[in-house]
């Protein structure tokens, strides 16, 4: 009874799983798909030939490999610059002690709850008056600064024990040198989870740079394949070529990090 | 010696701090504190501003697009988080009682759709519902029936969009509810098996009231990132069929696109901001007062 239970189980969980990740399987398969055969009739599951002439295509178009590679610069630029930015923040607050800290505290830590819907348009006048529009800037800078990542790595930082910093203290390090030194060696597991976050972040963003980006040369790859979607409505295989080839480095990217990622939903602490 | 030591921390400590406080400055609160003031006025790029009071607010409040457009997120909302949190929790208990070896190969496979955008997710979707051929209609026609046009159909289009959102977000969802129930000891559990506890009853009376702030988190964020979603409304439907998706993002996004006189825009997302923001806080205190009657 209770094997068959289980049984039972496991087939119920392999399917849900199954189903899962069908659709990106469906999305791959149809990139190999001839013209004819993608939609249509008679209803084709697996192409009865493989047409490598999609990915082919596009792994020979400028403007889809450009897009690709500047969204791909952009995305480790921005995610080296949130690991920095924010982990400095976050040291200064869990181990410094200096004036008006808690101003200081309660300033970042109140632009958490300010939607970025309700500051979108008003963003736009600010980067606009700046001479941002249609620089990689403009994609980068302002999402740099977050309350949400500074929280969790100052969270990750008090729970450090201080004895680790004390040798260091009477060896006359300076705070920068223990941060520089101690914290970030340590902060791995918090920086693979925020860097990840914030990569995929960069690399998903569809509303920021289809307000901000007009200039093809530096479209970003979900605007490329928005735009692409509605100007070749019909192109079905080499509109799934495309977005397959655009989810690969998130999926490598997850393969990867798969440990630190399943962990992660502890270490960030929703308890 | 001392002093010197401690000014020279302070110096690090607003140095370090320089670079977060100066951005948001810049990135956040001036835009934030602008839009309070451009809601006032009569604003455009090419124009002076013109001072009108809360026209701009009433103005918002007047129009019928805007109360269809926050419907709107609220159904999309209450379509997508209700299934996606029960299918969750279910499947959550489903794969504490599976073998470590098919577990892991089950949760990683839920877990990816969550690194995949919305962008992708609406193009796959698309691509199933196809009412030529896609592999939805395919299956209707199995059963004899008439292709459906999920999309441009007033009476589907929502609820096809949503199934998308409820994919993207179901595995992820499962996962941090596991971890919440991976940290309850078995002990509870057996302790309730003795005294001739089920399946259900262990459900509701151990798992439901030691999760509660795991569940508050998960229904409160996933209910504010519901009704702002916009990848899914912009790629799939542009907000059609007769505005049937216009999600309050999209809204607000089209207005942007279409209306030169900026006021109108900015003062509708700060309601919206606004709206949401009571919604989340009563959504927080409903649940949060119903666990304590318990």
């Amino acid at each position: 009874m209770k094997k068959i239970k289980k049984t039972i189980l496991t087939i119920a969980g392999l399917l849900v799983a199954l189903i899962s990740i069908f659709p990106l399987f469906w999305m791959a398969l149809a990139g190999f798909k001839p013209k004819t055969e993608v939609l249509g009739y008679p209803f084709k599951f697996f192409p009865t030939v493989w047409d490598f002439s999609n990915y082919n295509e596009l792994l020979h178009s400028t403007e889809f490999i450009r897009s690709m590679g500047v969204t791909f610069v952009g995305a480790i630029i921005f995610t080296i610059l949130v690991i920095f930015v924010n982990s400095m923040a976050a040291y200064s607050f869990a181990r410094l002690n200096f004036p008006y800290k808690n101003v200081l505290f309660i300033y970042v830590i109140m632009t958490m709850f300010i939607p970025s819907m309700a500051i979108l348009i008003p963003s736009y006048i600010v980067v606009a008056k700046l001479k941002m529009l249609n620089t990689l800037t403009v994609l980068i800078l302002p999402g740099v600064a977050s309350a949400v990542n500074m929280f969790l790595m100052r969270q990750f930082y008090l729970g450090i024990p201080k004895e680790l910093e004390e040798a260091a203290v009477i060896d006359g390090a300076t705070k920068f040198g223990i941060y520089r030194h101690i914290f970030l060696p340590l902060s791995v597991p918090v920086f693979v989870l925020v860097g990840i976050g914030s990569f995929l972040g960069f690399w998903n963003s569809l509303i920021w740079p289809i307000m901000t980006i007009s200039d093809e040369r530096l479209y970003q790859i979900m605007q490329t394949l928005a735009y692409f979607r509605s100007a070749q409505a019909t192109e079905w295989a080499m509109i799934m070529a495309g977005s397959t080839m655009a989810a690969i480095p998130t999926i490598i990217l997850f393969a990867v990090f798969q440990k630190y990622l399943i962990e992660g939903i502890k270490l960030s602490g929703i308890k | 010696m001392n002093n010197t030591l401690k000014k020279n921390d302070m110096k690090t400590a607003y140095i370090m701090l320089l670079p977060i406080v100066g951005l948001l400055t810049v990135f956040v609160v001036i835009p934030l504190l602008y839009a309070i003031f451009v809601s006032f006025y009569q604003w455009s790029f090419y124009q002076d501003s013109i001072f009108v009071g809360f026209s701009n607010y009433l103005l918002v409040l007047k129009d019928q697009a805007f109360y269809k457009a926050m419907w709107t997120g609220i159904k999309f909302a209450l379509i997508v988080i209700p299934i996606q949190f029960v299918a969750a929790f279910l499947f959550a208990h489903l794969i504490k009682n599976l073998t470590a070896k098919v577990g892991g190969f089950v949760k990683t496979s839920i877990y990816i759709p969550h690194v995949i955008s919305g962008v992708v997710a609406s193009i796959v979707f698309m691509f199933i519902y196809n009412y030529n051929g896609g592999l939805a209609n395919y299956i209707v026609s199995l059963f004899g029936s008439e292709p459906i046009p999920f999309l441009a159909d007033v009476k589907y289009a929502l609820g096809s969009i949503s199934l998308p959102a409820i994919w993207l977000g179901f595995g992820f969802t499962t996962l941090i509810i596991l971890a919440g129930i991976n940290d309850i000891p078995d002990s509870y559990y057996e302790a309730a098996e003795i005294d001739g506890a089920n399946t259900f009853h262990k459900m509701i009376f151990i798992t439901l009231p030691l999760l509660k702030n795991v569940f508050l988190y998960v229904i409160v964020v996933g209910l504010t990132g519901a009704i702002q979603q916009f990848d899914l409304a912009y790629v799939m439907t542009n907000g059609g069929p007769l505005n049937s998706t216009m999600t309050p993002n999209l809204f607000i996004y089209t207005h942007f696109k279409n209306d030169p006189y900026m006021g109108y825009t900015i003062s509708a997302a700060l309601l919206l901001f606004v709206i949401i923001g009571v919604i989340s806080a009563l959504m927080f205190r409903l649940i949060n007062s119903k666990q304590v009657e318990d």
